[in-house]
């Protein structure tokens, strides 16, 4: 990252005041504003014009530059939010590099919101153009960094959301891995016996799908393999990958089945959640995908038996070894989909204990034609078919002592199975459905939800209480309330199926480990941002789709994979890929790593972006950080500098705000995307409130140094404020505002103690959305600090001073 | 249902139960017929049968030593319950005795060679039944109606000569120790045994007063104490090879056994081979595999063992 240290070169500054119409000229003392502007150091040019922004006003920014061979510029106008990237542009159009720009706001932080009191809100004003000036001083060109893209992807997962991915890349051309952790890919769907609402045969829709796949010629299956480790970043991830020995030669294999015939051994087929039986060399389904068969040496006797019957085609190696390939892609995602919960541990249903207790998943592979009954629907008990079932629903799903989540998927599928049940066995069976509400609220699903009813499906509101066993003859007696009568009510029942939470697939937690990726507090992999960035997961270049982050039908995880296709596709139709130059550097000649093991920075990266490893100084991967600034502040050496945010930049701002009457003035720390956002908004809202406050920008809170704090009371400030995202998950960067609230709660009972009176110093959680928040705050601060009255601020900072000096001193800060 | 594994463990039987949807696998272990002579985990191909020893009470006979199934490891292959001397194992697929490895040929049967021409049987000899050690046989006499005639003395001699003689003998059962054979004053009964090998007992070796050996043996004569030396020999007439003393051995040395042969029907099976290996030697299984050809079994025995079958 340059940072091209020409620190003798003197700065000479242009700085253009926006009237923005009468939006700013309208309340604040433009002539004012220029002729302060022109007092200050290094000022070589000043003008305002009515639209700096418009045409005109990007011109005159240009000639300036040219004319006058300025090398800083500041536009004194609106918020950086809007036009930070306009004005870099034109900057550096004329030649400057665009990091050599700097915005004070004096529209959105003064005129609008303090219309009423003209001559504070210039004053104010005139502060926001000090400190631009004071940080403009500092400010270095960066470059922003290309780094070339491998056009290949990587999915993850090969269930529907997966294959929908890998098939919508692979049509764009990009070649795809698809990474299988199974035989065959097909996911839960391919054990599935109908879809709802439109009953059609699961299999017969994805079979076609799965075999496009697997012909694909972009498409490259690698099944029954592991994910073991990813470095790299986007554009450029390296993958390492074990393949699993099947002691079958894939491309030897045929697929003919005259091995599996002559095998002798059984077990209990996973694929049939344990209801029937594969053989040892088997395929766990017919319209398997790779059609490759596989020995489970857990149970396999070495007979060889299978040997004889591959013949000539000599397709079974008993000595395959794993392998392990390493594959370079320039984007990940993610699709491992989820697992059931299997309530053993509810005594309440009696699964497990009870013959005749079943999953809903169990159920998928009893009714289906294919599956170990042959499609009869008949009791483990006595091998017959029920004449009632009842259905449970919501079984560790929206419990808050279990999953409190909705499994989203649960109550349509039963409404499917109570159908089947209706038109395959009419009047010879009776069915009950116990449910807490009937959510079935898409395109098509109210209406299959009225055709269950119509059958005659007696739907009972309530919570199951209990369900016992009948000794003699293994009926189960369901106990629940029953809502619509407002009484307990029991039922008896042949057999049960349970529909239970459908929960985050095992390996998940280890998968977030490899991919550096976070799961929620249900246990599913988090997106990047609930609602504008649903399929990016926080780690640039990887995207999820499907049921992994969270359960999902069919219709939405197919989309989603489908979506997650064209994210990636962003990336990989791109040549190189930029990557912002506001990052973090670490100075290896002050990193304590060197001599001890410190390595802080790299377990606050919310990014795992450093690499810290023993007796080496720690390093910023710099195309994996998000440029949050958490480590800067959290490194005890202080050796990590941020670019565009560095301590001296902003230590700057801090001495410019408070350079007259501290006592009087809030000085706040703004997070970019909550915090500084609601400001704008309060301004744009035209909420108005006290011109006391004097806000920096940073880009997240977590960049926020307590010595930023101590510096500000030592400086005198009335008041201090450091807002952020609301916990526990707003922060842009997953959690730099959990570091900085730690930070801070050990920082707070310090200045107590020290003598700050509380109100003086506070932690507000503001979303961008909560313009009327932040101006409440600053009225309330405003108030207080009022309410002290500036003889107590000044005293306690009398007191505070000395000490305050000392720490700094010791840090070499002042 | 989701899967369930079962263990039970009594008295009188092992229990191992894989319970599925739509089939029951089920593995017995008959405690009253098991000698605790270790063929079965020599045999499993997946090693789940472990021997569990008996300890020795001061005073009292040496006992046999236990068996043991992992039910984790166990897969139902039935191959123990091929392969017990006793017939002490059996293992049922939804309550029929099938075993696959047979059915697939991919494990062979022992030959239990047991041929009785009753014919020449006198009809009032039972020297047969006393004799079976594990009492398997049972001697009825038949009218020429066929009526089964309890009380054969109270028969006129011309009755008596008009009778038949049905040997009824649990096959599965028998270990083929011959003891019937040579019991029989007729040569009624042909007996041919399944393992063939080498049993030796250095009496210089054994401790004072030791018969463990003898105290565990199945098969009455097959060991004997002597009157002169208080040691014990060995009757290989009768011994089966079962094993079942050398277990409980208490000296490395003292006894020596060896499975040299094994006569079980036709099969090429690397399961087998495996088997064979285990309960004779190498040698024994090359030999076998060199008769048969078998390719791949010869290759991987080459693989396992690190030398050429040659
Ligand atoms: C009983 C039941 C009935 C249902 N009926 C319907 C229905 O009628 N209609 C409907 O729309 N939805 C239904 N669903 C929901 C449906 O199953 C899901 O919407 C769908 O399967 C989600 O697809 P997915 O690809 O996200 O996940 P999955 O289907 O779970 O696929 C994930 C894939 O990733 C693989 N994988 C997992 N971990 C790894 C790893 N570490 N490395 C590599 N690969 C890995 C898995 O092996 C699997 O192939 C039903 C669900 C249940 C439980
Ligand atoms: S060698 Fe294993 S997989 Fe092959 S037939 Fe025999 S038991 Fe089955
Ligand atoms: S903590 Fe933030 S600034 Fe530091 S390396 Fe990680 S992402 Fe970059």
């Amino acid at each position: 990252m340059a940072q091209k240290e020409d620190e003798t070169e003197e700065s000479r500054i242009g700085v253009f005041i926006c009237h923005c119409g009468l939006n700013i000229a309208g309340v604040l003392d433009i002539k004012e504003l220029v002729e302060f502007a022109k007092t200050l150091p290094d000022v070589i040019y000043v003008k305002d014009n009515r639209y700096t922004c418009a045409d005109p006003g990007q011109d005159e920014i240009r000639k300036a530059i040219k004319e006058y061979k300025l090398n800083r510029v500041i536009v004194a106008a609106c918020s950086p939010r809007l036009h930070e990237p306009t004005f870099r542009r034109t900057v550096s159009e004329a030649g400057l590099n665009p990091f050599l720009f700097e915005m004070a706001n004096i529209r959105e932080f003064s005129s609008w919101c303090h219309p009423n009191t003209p001559k504070e809100a210039t004053e104010k004003a005139k502060d926001l153009i000090l400190m631009a000036i004071a940080k403009a001083r500092l400010l270095r060109p960066l470059e922003t960094m290309e780094v070339p893209v491998t056009n290949k992807a990587l999915v993850i997962g090969g269930g529907i959301a997966g294959m929908n991915a890998a098939l919508d890349l692979a049509e764009m051309e990009f070649k795809v891995y698809l990474l299988e952790k199974n035989e065959s890919i097909g996911g839960h769907m391919a054990q599935l016996d109908k879809t709802f609402p439109t009953l059609d045969c699961s299999l017969c829709i994805e079979g076609p799908k799965m075999v496009d796949v697997g012909r694909h010629p972009n498409i490259e299956i690698i099944a029954y393999a592991d994910l073991l480790s990813v470095s790299g970043y986007i554009g450029n991830f390296k993958v390492k990958i074990r393949k699993n020995p099947r002691y079958v030669i894939a491309e030897n294999c045929t697929g003919c089945s005259e091995c599996k015939d002559v095998c002798p051994i059984e077990y209990p087929n996973e694929w049939d959640i344990g209801l029937g039986v594969r053989k040892s060399i088997s395929v766990p389904f017919d319209q398997a995908v790779p059609l490759v068969y596989t020995i489970n040496k857990d149970y396999c006797i070495e007979c060889y038996k299978c040997v004889d019957a591959c013949g000539a085609r000599q397709a079974i190696n008993f000595d395959q070894q794993p392998e392990e390939i390493e594959l370079e892609v320039g984007t990940i995602i993610v699709a491992i989909g989820y697992d059931i919960y299997l309530p053993y541990d509810n005594p309440l249903y009696g699964y497990g204990k009870y013959t005749n207790v079943i999953t809903s998943l169990e159920f998928e592979r009893l009714i289906l034609a294919a599956g170990p009954t042959g499609g009869k629907v008949v009791r483990a008990s006595d091998g017959q078919k029920p004449h009632s079932i009842a259905f449970i629903q919501c079984v560790g799903s929206r419990d808050i002592n279990k999953y409190p989540y909705c499994s989203n998927f649960c109550c349509m599928y039963t409404l499917k199975h109570v159908i089947q049940l209706k038109e395959k066995y009419k009047e010879d069976i009776e069915v009950y459905v116990f449910y807490m509400d009937m959510r079935s609220n898409f395109k098509g699903y109210e209406e299959f939800y009225q055709r269950a009813r119509e059958l005659g499906v007696n739907f009972v509101q309530g919570r199951v209480s209990r369900v016992f066993e009948v000794p003699e003859t293994k009926n189960l007696i369901i106990h629940a309330e029953d809502m619509a009568l407002g009484q307990p009510i029991e039922v008896e029942a042949e057999m049960v199926v349970l529909a239970t939470a459908a929960i985050p697939k095992k390996g998940t937690g280890e998968m977030a480990r490899i991919l550096n990726l976070t799961c929620g507090a249900d246990g599913f992999f988090m997106e990047s941002h609930p609602k504008l960035k649903p399929i990016d997961a926080p780690t640039d270049g990887i995207f999820l789709a499907g049921a992994c982050q969270g359960p999902k039908d069919i219709p939405y995880s197919v989309s989603q994979g489908s979506g997650t296709a064209s994210r990636a596709a962003t990336v990989l139709s791109k040549p190189t890929w930029k990557i912002e130059p506001i990052i973090a550097v670490v100075d290896p000649d002050k990193c304590r790593n060197v001599t001890t093991k410190c390595g802080i920075c790299a377990q606050k990266c919310p990014y795992g972006a450093i690499k810290a490893e023993e007796g080496k100084p720690a390093q910023v991967i710099t195309a994996m950080c998000h440029g949050c600034g958490t480590c800067v502040a959290e490194c005890p050496a202080d050796a990590i500098t941020q670019m565009h945010f560095t301590d001296a930049q902003i230590f700057t701002q801090i001495r410019a705000a408070l350079k007259t009457n501290p006592e009087d003035k809030i000085l706040a720390f703004l997070c970019n995307w909550c915090s500084y956002a609601g400001a704008d908004l309060a301004g744009t809202s035209r909420f108005e409130y006290p011109p006391t406050i004097r806000p920096i920008r940073v880009m997240c809170s977590g960049r926020v140094d307590r010595d930023f704090v101590l510096e500000a009371f030592r400086l005198g400030a009335g008041m201090v404020m450091i807002g952020a995202c609301h916990l526990p998950y707003d922060c842009h960067y997953i959690n730099g505002n959990w570091k900085m609230k730690a930070r801070m709660d050990a920082l707070t009972p310090m200045l107590h103690k020290l003598g700050l009176s509380p109100e003086r110093f506070r932690v507000e959680y503001i979303s961008a959305a909560e313009g009327v928040k932040f101006a409440e705050v600053v009225r309330e601060m405003t108030e207080q600090m009022l309410a002290l009255g500036r003889d107590k601020i000044k005293a306690e900072n009398e007191k505070l001073r000395p000490i305050l000096e000392k720490m700094l001193k010791r840090k070499k800060i002042i | 249902m989701p899967l369930q594994m079962l263990k039970r463990d009594t008295a009188e039987a092992l229990t191992l139960e894989w319970f599925l949807h739509v089939r029951n696998y089920r593995l017995i272990l008959d405690k009253n017929l098991c000698v605790g002579c270790q063929i079965c985990t020599l045999a499993c191909p997946k090693e789940a049968i472990k021997l569990e020893k008996q300890p020795k009470i001061q005073g009292e006979k040496a006992k046999h030593a236990k068996i043991n199934i992992d039910l984790e490891i166990c897969n139902f292959c039935g191959i123990c319950d091929i392969l017990c001397p006793y017939g002490a194992i059996n293992v049922t697929v939804n309550g029929e005795h099938v075993l696959s490895v047979v059915e697939k040929e991919s494990f062979p049967q022992l030959i239990r060679n047991i041929q009785a021409d009753t014919s020449k049987c006198p009809v009032d000899c039972v020297e047969c039944e006393e004799a079976c050690p594990l009492d398997l046989i049972k001697v009825t006499r038949l009218t020429a109606d066929g009526k089964v005639v309890e009380d054969i003395d109270s028969l006129t001699e011309k009755e008596k000569a008009e009778l038949q003689v049905k040997i009824d003998i649990e096959k599965e059962r028998c270990p083929c120790c011959r003891i019937c054979e040579f019991k029989c004053p007729e040569a009624v009964m042909r007996v041919r045994k399944f393992f063939h090998g080498k049993m030796l007992i250095h009496p210089e070796k054994c401790p004072e007063s030791c018969t463990d050996c003898l105290d565990v043996c199945p098969i009455t004569g097959a060991l004997f104490l002597s009157d002169k030396d208080k040691k014990v020999y060995v009757n290989e007439m009768f011994c089966v090879y079962c094993g079942a003393c050398k277990v409980v051995c208490p000296v490395d040395e003292a006894l020596e056994l060896k499975r040299t042969k094994i006569s079980h029907t036709p099969v090429r099976s690397g399961a087998w081979n495996k088997a064979l290996e285990r309960l004779a030697s190498p040698i024994e299984m090359t030999k076998e595999l060199k008769a048969k050809g078998s390719q791949k079994a010869m290759e991987s025995v080459e693989k396992r063992l690190g030398w050429k079958a040659t």
